[in-house]
């Protein structure tokens, strides 16, 4: 289990999450939806410890990570077991995607780390592009690449900020099966994204962010019957965009 | 002349080897400390706005004058140089370094590498290319610039080709020998540099 409780961030005075609690169950699926410049990227930094919180605290798998008054001076953050796949993917450059995808499995062996790239590769039909760099290859190639280095990372938990956005229909489907597979693996997934057809079916519960706040949480009926004026107006935008 | 051609290869060495040596780490430390990154990049401006003759007669006459001392002139156009090219490697480095995006190091962090590994890896590779073909550059003008080092009395290559051609006059030979051996060295340079750039920096350009 993934908890975060009362999680505040602050950049200056500005406030970019506000109180934020949440829970991530293992094997499933949340998403996070919200409009631009509500806190999700920064969330997902916080909860990745990427970004260490001004206050509240992290639960994962009966580790406590205490933030603010309360923070221990030395945070071994939780890195594979909870990973993130940014939106500008962050792909090292001056490795093909192959090598993106081995670099972080080469302790764990070369013959290990080959089989789960090729695997990967084969799964997510990257075969024509696994041996171009980042910048030989389509946007959409990349997103597909910085996934798979995530997936063979065996994550317990996931955190995807709009990772389908620069895809086409082929690849989204491609992708958005294997979060299911993942999910039924027992991977925790939280996903940021305004795909609402795929929350809809995936999603065991839905979060909606406005300015640093959790406005609204639920399961994906949600999505149909939203309770607060905001995320009804965000709902009809996504909804007249798509 | 090869005599000459030795003196230039001595200063060339020791202000590479320093410029090098020395403004690398100074870049390292100005990017990781502050107080070390604002002295630095003061001194680089004022001695960028300083020409390389102007400083090396500055250091051969009224440096030694105001000391007292009276230096080999080898000496002073060796350091006068060398603190050129420290100034111009360590602005590089630190620079690259500042401006080193730190998504990539995120992540490497996310995906459970190692602060080593990462360095080795990831930053290192990344700084590498993004370092090495300027750093050439620089290494080429630096060398162009010993010839400065001729005018106040340093027997290199530059002040022997004047000597031999004021005893024989022969411009043509001497001269071309001359621009023969900074196109034999200065060519090769430039073409690593550019191979490199056009080699390794191209896979950063997705930034």
């Amino acid at each position: 289990m993934l908890q975060a409780e009362n999680i505040t961030k602050s950049y200056g005075k500005h406030l970019v999450l506000d109180d934020i609690s949440l829970e991530l169950a293992p094997g499933t699926i949340t998403t996070l939806i919200g409009p631009s410049g509500s806190g999700k990227s920064t969330l997902l930094r916080a909860l990745s410890l990427l970004e260490t919180p001004d206050s509240g605290s992290i639960s994962l798998n009966g580790r406590t990570y205490e933030f603010g008054q309360g923070q221990k001076n030395e945070i071994k953050p939780p890195w594979p077991e909870v990973t993130v796949v940014f939106q500008q993917l962050f792909l090292w450059p001056h490795m093909t995607l192959r090598q993106n995808i081995a670099l972080p499995l080469k302790k764990c062996g070369i013959g290990h780390a080959l089989k789960t790239v090729n695997t990967l590769i084969e799964q997510l039909d990257m075969k024509d592009f696994a041996d171009r760099h980042p910048n030989e290859v389509s946007i959409g190639q990349r997103q597909i690449a910085a996934l798979a280095r995530a997936f063979a990372l065996q994550p317990k938990f996931l955190l995807l900020d709009e990772i389908t956005s620069a895809l086409d229909i082929e690849y989204v489907t491609a992708i958005l099966k294997k979060l299911n597979a993942l999910r039924d693996q027992g991977i925790g997934i939280l996903l940021v994204t305004h795909i609402i057809g795929f929350a809809r079916r995936s999603a065991s519960q839905v979060l909606f962010m406005d300015k640093g706040k959790i406005v609204e949480t639920g399961g994906p009926e949600i999505l149909t019957e939203p309770k607060t004026q905001r995320m009804k107006e965000f709902i009809s935008l996504v909804s007249y965009a798509h | 002349m090869v005599a000459g051609l030795r003196v230039t290869l001595d200063l060339c060495l020791i202000i590479w080897t320093s410029g090098i040596v020395l403004g690398t780490l100074l870049g390292i430390a100005g990017a990781k400390w502050k107080p070390v990154a604002v002295p630095l990049k003061v001194f680089s401006i004022i001695l960028a706005a300083v020409p390389a003759l102007v400083l090396l007669f500055w250091m051969h006459y009224p440096l030694q004058t105001l000391l007292g001392v009276v230096i080999d002139p080898f000496i002073t156009a060796a350091t006068a140089l060398s603190i050129i090219n420290i100034s111009l490697v360590s602005d590089l480095v630190r620079e690259v370094l500042r401006d080193f995006p730190q998504q990539y190091v995120w992540a490497a962090q996310v995906s459970g590498l190692t602060e080593k590994e990462t360095v080795l890896h990831v930053k290192l590779p990344i700084v590498l290319r993004q370092t090495i073909p300027s750093l050439l550059n620089i290494q080429i003008v630096m060398l162009q610039s010993t010839l400065f080092a001729s005018l106040i009395s340093v027997d290199e290559i530059f002040r022997t080709a004047q000597r031999i051609n004021s005893l024989v006059y022969r411009p043509i030979p001497i001269y071309s020998l001359l621009a023969l051996f900074f196109i034999l060295v200065c060519v090769p340079l430039h073409g690593l540099a550019y191979y490199l750039r056009v080699r390794f920096t191209r896979d950063l350009s997705e930034r």
